[in-house]
């Protein structure tokens, strides 16, 4: 279980997270929305370790992040994938997705190049294993984030918005994989999942629960029908002056439905 | 006295000779300017006080001219017993002051790295060593590969230089050759011409291999070109005091 | 081994080296800017014959040593033409010319990045070439060179350190007279390295805040 508790983080005088908390369970599929500036990002990396918190406490599976050991381990549980891709540029396709289930998790090379090609097989990316990501459109690079994080076989999957960098056609094919990722997990003891997006349609789509961040405040976190529901997240003023903003195609009135 | 190249091809061997030792002190220079450029390059980027020491061993080794380093080492150290012969003294001579041009080179070929590819290194559970080793010098290394040629290209016009500590590389025999012959003009001008034919024929290498390593490097990750923007000091002979 | 004590008349033998060698530079910086410059302009105007032939001996400068280079014309000169140069003389003539290499090479890349269809506008405007070069060309290609130029000017400057090989007294040359005297290399050639060091570090100091001030002009052409 990822446990976040209480969390502050400042960037000079601004304060982006300010006591937050937050649980994600194996199996959950957990969407951060809120607008831009809210401090879902910086969530993230506060949970994969990018950013050093400046109060509260987050554990991955008991390993505080806080401390340069345990950090190292709680890395080998979870995986990220970003908004820029930020993709190795100068290693092949395959590279990138084997380099750290190799070099961190010492597996074998033989079965991690063969997991790498079947995961991008799985994504459409098959004949682009000696690609490199120079030579791919921003949906392809994607695709292959996502493979890097999944070779990982992490337990807890972080998406950073992982959409927001590519055209509507790349976004389509990149949900789709994600949709199809998050719906094969049975609520068990699947890979989670932590997205930060402004998806909202795909967010509700797929998500067990959904959290809404404001100004650095947890100020809901709710599962996903309640949060649609009209007494429930959409009681909360800012959450539908949010809805109302994010998805103009998918008008309130067709929300509760 | 008309230009008659022809009295060098009796002397042809010695200068040969010369060449060779050259070639040698070179590609030993070169090497061990290399690794400490990438060494130094790294610590530099650092924020901490192996940064402040390794800014400041560039900032020395820029700013004291060549020679002053060579006799330094080759007449200075024995003072306080620490003895070197010319040849050595020659590589460790070329090898500190390359380090020290490269390694402001590398420094922004790092500073040039898109952060997020590092920190996707960091979230994978790289360690830090291993991050170095396989993400940041790689990237880094392949936009500097073009400035870090133009300085190797100084080490080589640099190493003339040592033969004002005796040793007998090619403008040291040429310096024979010339008083043996009473035929400086035709030396001279054939040796110069060599040294420029030579590092043409490197930085046309340089320009091919830069072109090879970076012809997946679109538009990922660290922009070719930005090095040429960032460290203009190092552009082409800038190793002035060395050349 | 005999030593003898630093008396102060070496402190004299160093100011006056120090003196010689900043001269030096300074002549030799000033004629190959102007020198570098002006083949750069002569390049972009495509004078014939004259703008290739100059191309190739000044590539044939920056591509050789300049010990070298200084062997050729001070040695190898007066063998050919039976005429005796000065060391100062010799001294002056090539840092010159390798210096102009070096300038050339920056104004080229200098006038290159002003973009064409300025060139055009004011040919439009019917401004002449000189008034084309000393209103609109010069102005942002300098702004665009004055940091290479700032290096370069370090780097020659401890480029004068060679003259010493062919008998100009610089501050190298002193260092070379003390140490034969006092027999102390170690001191020796750490002073005149920091005598050196602290010369480059004051040039670099006046380079960087001309560089500021032309920068300040320059900042709203996007330079």
């Amino acid at each position: 279980m990822i446990a976040v508790e209480g969390v502050v983080k400042r960037f000079g005088a601004h304060t982006v997270l300010d006591g937050v908390s937050l649980t994600v369970a194996p199996g959950e599929v957990v969407t951060i929305l809120g607008s831009s500036g809210s401090g879902k990002s910086t969530l993230i990396r506060c949970i994969n370790g990018l950013e050093t918190l400046d109060g509260g406490r987050i554990t991955v599976d008991g390993l505080d992040v806080a401390d340069p050991r345990q950090l190292a381990q709680a890395r080998r549980l979870s995986a990220t994938v970003f908004q820029l891709f930020n993709l190795y540029p100068h290693m092949t396709v395959l590279r990138n997705i084997t380099l750290a289930p190799e070099l961190v998790l010492k597996r074998p090379k033989a079965e991690v190049d063969g997991q790498a090609r079947a995961l991008l097989a799985s994504v459409g990316l098959a004949g682009k294993a000696d690609s490199y990501p120079g030579q791919l459109s921003g949906g392809q690079r994607q695709r292959v984030g996502i493979c890097r994080a999944l070779a990982m076989n992490p337990r807890y999957l972080l998406l950073d918005e992982v959409t927001s960098a590519l055209d509507p056609e790349m976004t389509a094919e990149v949900l789709a994989i994600l949709g199809k990722l998050a719906t094969r997990q049975p609520g068990g003891a699947g890979t989670a999942m932590l997205f930060v997006t402004h998806e909202v349609e795909f967010a509700r789509r797929i998500s067990t629960r959904i959290v809404f961040l404001d100004q650095g405040r947890l100020i809901v976190d709710l599962p996903t029908d309640q949060f649609f529901a009209a007494d429930g997240g959409l009681a909360h003023p800012r959450i539908r002056q949010f809805l109302s903003k994010m998805a103009p195609a998918a008008p309130l009135a067709e929300i509760p439905a | 006295m008309p230009f008659d190249p022809t009295v060098l091809t009796s002397h042809l061997d010695t200068l040969l000779a010369g060449a060779w030792l050259t070639a040698e002190v070179c590609a030993l220079g070169i090497a061990a300017a290399f690794s400490l450029a990438a060494a130094l390059g790294v610590l530099a980027v650092g924020r901490g006080w192996a940064g402040r020491l390794a800014r400041l061993y560039v900032d020395v080794f820029r700013n004291v001219p060549f020679v002053v380093q060579v006799f330094f080492l080759f007449y200075g150290l024995p003072e306080v017993g620490v003895y070197i012969d010319a040849f050595w003294t020659g590589v460790l001579a070329l090898g500190l002051v390359g380090g020290a041009y490269g390694s402001d080179v590398v420094r922004s070929g790092i500073l040039a790295i898109e952060p997020g590819v590092v920190e996707a290194a960091k979230v994978g559970g790289l360690s830090r060593l291993a991050i170095i080793r396989r993400i940041v010098l790689p990237i880094a290394l392949r936009t500097a590969i073009r400035p870090l040629g133009s300085v190797f290209v100084n080490l080589v016009l640099s190493s003339s230089i040592l033969s004002m500590i005796t040793l007998d590389e090619v403008t040291g025999t040429a310096r024979g050759v010339a008083s043996e012959t009473y035929r400086p003009f035709e030396v001279y001008a054939f040796l110069l011409a060599a040294y420029a034919g030579l590092t043409y024929a490197v930085s046309l290498g340089i320009d091919a291999l830069h072109r090879r390593l970076n012809r997946h490097m679109a538009d990922n990750g660290a922009a070719p070109g930005v090095i040429h923007g960032a460290a203009p000091g190092v552009a082409h002979g800038a190793m002035g005091g060395t050349a | 081994m005999r030593h003898a004590g630093f008396t102060w008349h070496d402190g004299a033998l160093l100011a006056q080296g120090l003196g010689v060698s900043l001269g030096l530079f300074a002549g030799t910086f000033l004629i190959g800017l102007v020198l570098g410059s002006a083949a750069a302009v002569l390049r972009h105007f495509r004078v014939p014959t004259l703008g290739t032939l100059l191309h190739t001996g000044l590539e044939l400068l920056r591509n050789s040593p300049v010990l070298v280079q200084l062997f050729l014309v001070f040695f190898g000169v007066p063998a050919l033409l039976h005429q005796p140069l000065t060391p100062v003389f010799a001294a002056g003539l090539t840092l010159s010319a390798n210096t102009a290499a070096f300038v050339y090479f920056i104004a080229v890349a200098g006038l290159d990045a002003v973009g064409r269809d300025q060139v055009e506008a004011a040919r439009a405007f019917g401004l002449s070439r000189v008034q084309l070069v000393r209103h609109i060309l010069g102005p942002q290609a300098l702004a665009f060179a004055v940091a290479p130029l700032v290096g370069l000017a370090v780097n020659q400057l401890q480029v004068t350190s060679l003259v010493s090989v062919i008998g100009v007294v610089d501050l190298t040359k002193a260092g070379d007279i003390l140490n034969l005297r006092t027999l102390r290399p170690f001191a020796v050639w750490t002073l005149v390295g920091v005598l050196y060091f602290a010369a480059a570090k004051t040039l670099t100091l006046l380079g960087n805040r001309w560089e500021r001030r032309l920068r300040a002009h320059a900042a709203p052409l996007g330079l």
